[in-house]
């Protein structure tokens, strides 16, 4: 009866109780770090945040670089655990300026807490920023600050490991679409295949870094295109400029000259990714490429596709691990079949394409020099 | 309401609990585990990358990317509650660890892994069926007095348990399962059941999607499973030391903040090369006395588990003195040894192998022993590659074993890779064949004979070949699977 009594005691206390703490705004923690550069004086777990993205090299300010803020909340009494969180992602601005305002609707409850908030910045071809760690050495952060925080994003180099930057990195859905690129070649990492892939590189390093870049300018000439299509014009040969190019991935771009139309340009664009990444990049652009339809009609897979003014063919030699889509305006390929004889000679000159380390395929167990 | 009060007040006992409740009401209490969201995620981190995590998942899995393949989990192939609970679960997750997946449910393998890892304490009160003390076998047991019925009500203010299961004493308390029971528990929705069903059907299931989610949950129940090994490497989980932090200590230990704020989770150190272990039990307890719990316990204190202050009496030798303290431990080592009690403010600290594992200091005549933040470093340093090591070593413990498959002619052969020992009699080998639109269906079962290739005909329309078999060997159970495209 006495242990009756004192159990309803207890329910009576903790329905007043959770009446009383239930609802209280969540306890926020010190902040490790200060509200501005010049002061010691702690900053707010809570925000907002402010400040400029540069080159730590130039000092000048970098333009649309993602900048991610998320704080998270944990909760528990002895034992605590995550519980929730909030996150707000931009750009920079022109003059590399970036300004995240405070989380809203802040997660309730007795223990809950604001236990940290982190900022993630990210660039191609520079090394991602953290608010906490640095990421060559580990160590703790110790400049970042709440108001006029400068971000010195270091330039990528070629001794660095992609797999060990996308670890580092962290943060939400921004961070991981404008870092999706390094997934390949930190894969190639894993896999012992590979080193370190150059991204942008500084000017003064950039005619060593191309001596260790794919290059797939023999694999088509102008006379060949001109011999399979009849095209009588000039075409300026250069590179497609919608990716960077690497050490595993290149293009070539055939611009008929004096025709502004797409519609009479052919390109090509090459990964050369060893086995397991080739597979990958050939599942990607076939989920990518507009009205992909599988023909099986060149390589070890093969899938016809047709956008606007342009038809569409990518090829898969799974032995070799590269994979080639061809692009050619439909002025120029004026029929179906002369894409699949731009893309036979392409897989005909293959053996002539050159990698990093003159090592034109990677297998298992070649290690891939820088 | 007023005759209530005061039959409360009745008693001294009564008295304690009001006071306690109301301490406990108003006051915060330290992370008393490896911080999840942190450390555990970080310590995963390093155990996948020092194991054959990736180089399984693209060589023996059928994902290419390995550890950095995207997979989705498909909440339309699970039923309602457990993709309610989990979404729940995964969106209490921080983003910036780079381990919560998309709002489309997307991830890598090893992100996926890491918030395995952290889910297995989330919501945080899942953590007390982490402790292992490994000479009893037994989880926390601190009793269901006074202080279990207060960390119930505090736990039901904080949303960790509801009125009704403290007022009839379900609420979590000061106890829970052993670490090594909690792996093996049905409801623990991130254990070894799970991972091994999971693993399973990521090759049987019919559709690619049903396969995909199912390779998901595998490697968050996989996170989960490592994430219980690394409370093994946290002094108090093997030490019974919960309740003494809790109540006595709540500004107290600090060794899971220190961490939590001087390796987050991208700065860990490296792991070192992964600990191979006899079976899974051994990773925690053996009779070689290697057991990660073993060596925990062996090496380090606890706030909860120092040796108790005392006064020296004016004859007692720097040998008494380490007598004294060594008579009021817990456990029996690490012992104390080497005391220096000459008077001095300093604070000095007990060795053990070079490190700092007691911090102590003369006050008057009194000793006071404590933990401090060098003693935390110390520990950190020396410890956490450890804690890596065994478990990238469960890693590959789990993923032991793999199902080769090859064609030979018009034929293919699968063959049962990383077998330890003998294999148990009864093991079936399941092989399905895959469509060009990714159905797969079964078309042969054979049974496993051990280092025996088996051959299998392929059917017409067959894009890919894969295989799995559950069954025993002498470090335990497995599943081995496989997969490979036709050329």
């Amino acid at each position: 009866m006495r242990k009756r009594e004192h159990s309803r005691t207890m329910v009576i206390l903790v329905a007043v109780a959770i009446t009383s703490v239930s609802s209280c705004s969540p306890i926020v923690e010190n902040a490790p770090f200060s509200v501005r550069p010049d002061t010691i004086e702690a900053g707010d777990l809570l925000g907002p945040f402010d400040g400029v993205v540069v080159d730590a090299e130039t000092d000048r300010p970098i333009a649309g670089a993602t900048v991610f803020g998320s704080w998270g909340f944990e909760r528990g009494i002895g034992l605590r655990g995550p519980a929730g969180s909030r996150e707000f992602s931009v750009e920079t601005s022109a003059d590399g300026r970036y300004q995240i305002p405070g989380p809203q609707d802040l997660p309730r409850g007795g223990s809950m807490r604001l236990r940290r908030f982190t900022l993630v910045v990210y660039r191609r071809g520079y090394v991602g920023y953290r608010s906490d760690f640095k990421f060559a050495t580990g160590e703790t952060r110790h400049d970042f600050s709440q108001h006029a925080n400068k971000v010195r994003l270091e330039k990528w180099q070629n001794t660095q490991e992609h797999r060990r930057h996308l670890a580092f990195l962290g943060g939400g859905q921004a961070i991981a679409k404008a870092a999706g690129w390094e997934v390949q070649p930190a894969s190639l990492e894993y896999e012992g295949l590979a080193a370190p892939r150059v991204a942008e590189l500084p000017s003064e390093t950039a005619a060593i870094a191309a001596a260790r870049m794919l290059d797939v300018s023999p694999l088509l000439s102008v006379e060949e295109v001109r011999g399979v299509t009849g095209f009588a014009g000039e075409f300026e040969v250069g590179r497609l400029m919608d990716r960077v190019r690497s050490d595993v991935y290149d293009s070539r771009h055939f611009k008929a000259k004096g025709k502004p139309s797409e519609a009479f340009d052919v390109g090509v664009r090459v990964w050369a990714l060893g086995p397991a990444g080739a597979e990958t990049q050939f599942r990607k652009l076939t989920g990518e490429l507009p009205a992909a339809v599988p023909t099986e009609e060149i390589g070890d897979r093969s899938v016809r596709a047709h956008g606007g003014e342009v038809w569409g063919l990518a090829f898969l030699l799974r032995e070799k691990g590269v994979v080639v889509q061809i692009s050619c305006g439909t002025s120029q390929c004026t029929e179906t079949a002369m894409i699949l004889r731009l893309a036979k000679l392409v897989e005909s000159h293959m053996g002539e394409l050159r990698s990093p380390g003159d090592n034109p395929f990677p297998s298992t167990g070649d290690k891939v020099k820088p | 309401m007023k005759a209530t009060l005061k039959r409360l007040f009745a008693t001294a006992r009564h008295r304690a609990a009001f006071g306690a409740l109301v301490l406990a009401l108003a006051g915060s209490s330290p992370a008393l585990a490896w911080d999840p969201a942190t450390t555990h995620a970080g310590l995963t981190e390093r155990a996948l990358a020092a194991s054959k995590f990736h180089a399984i998942l693209a060589h023996q899995l059928g994902r290419p990317l390995g550890s950095l393949e995207p997979l989705r989990l498909d909440a339309a192939t699970l039923d309602v509650d457990t993709s309610r609970s989990l979404r729940d679960r995964l969106e209490a997750l921080d983003p910036a660890g780079g381990y919560r997946p998309t709002g489309e449910g997307m991830a890598t393998a090893g992100a996926w892994a890491k918030a395995g890892a952290v889910l297995a304490k989330t919501p945080p009160e899942l953590g007390r069926h982490h402790f292992f003390e490994p000479n009893k076998r037994q989880g926390l047991e601190d009793g269901p007095g006074l202080s279990g019925t207060v960390h119930s009500v505090r736990l039901v203010v904080d949303d960790g348990a509801t009125v009704r299961d403290a007022a009839t004493g379900l609420a979590p308390a000061l106890d829970g399962m052993s670490a090594l029971d909690w792996l093996w528990a049905p409801q623990n929705d991130l254990g070894l059941p799970r991972f091994f069903d999971g693993l399973e059907r990521s090759v049987a299931a019919a559709r690619p999607e049903e396969r995909e989610t199912a390779l998901v949950r595998s490697l968050l129940a996989l996170g989960g499973v490592v994430s219980v090994l690394e409370d093994a490497g946290q002094p108090a989980f093997v030490r019974n030391d919960f309740r003494g932090e809790l109540l006595a200590h709540d500004s107290g230990s600090e060794l899971e903040r220190f961490v939590a704020d001087r390796f987050g989770g991208v700065a860990l150190p490296a792991a070192a090369s992964p600990v191979p272990r006899p079976d899974l039990e051994s990773f925690f307890v053996a009779d070689d006395g290697k057991g990660l719990a073993q060596l925990t316990q062996q090496r380090f204190f606890s706030p909860g588990t120092l040796p108790q202050d005392f006064v020296l009496a004016p004859s007692d030798t720097p040998s008494d003195a380490a007598d004294i303290a060594n008579r009021s431990l817990v456990f029996s080592e690490p012992k104390v040894a080497g005391l220096d009690v000459r008077p001095s403010q300093r604070t000095r600290y007990v060795l053990r192998d070079g490190l700092r594992v007691l911090a102590y200091q003369r006050t008057g005549r009194r000793v006071h022993f404590f933990l401090d933040r060098a003693v935390y470093a110390d520990s950190a340093r020396r410890w956490l590659p450890e804690v890596e090591a065994y478990a990238a070593g469960l890693v590959d413990h789990l993923l032991r074993t793999s199902i080769k498959l090859a064609f030979v002619g018009a034929e293919a052969t699968a063959t049962l890779d990383g077998l330890r020992g003998s294999l148990a009699a009864g093991t079936t080998l399941h092989i399905f064949a895959e469509d060009s639109a990714g159905v797969r269906k079964e078309i042969a079962t054979k049974l496993l004979r051990a280092g025996q290739p088996e051959t299998i005909g392929i059917p017409a329309g067959t894009r890919k070949l894969a295989a799995f078999a559950r069954g025993k060997d002498d470090a335990g159970v497995f599943v081995a699977a496989g997969e490979i495209s036709l050329p």
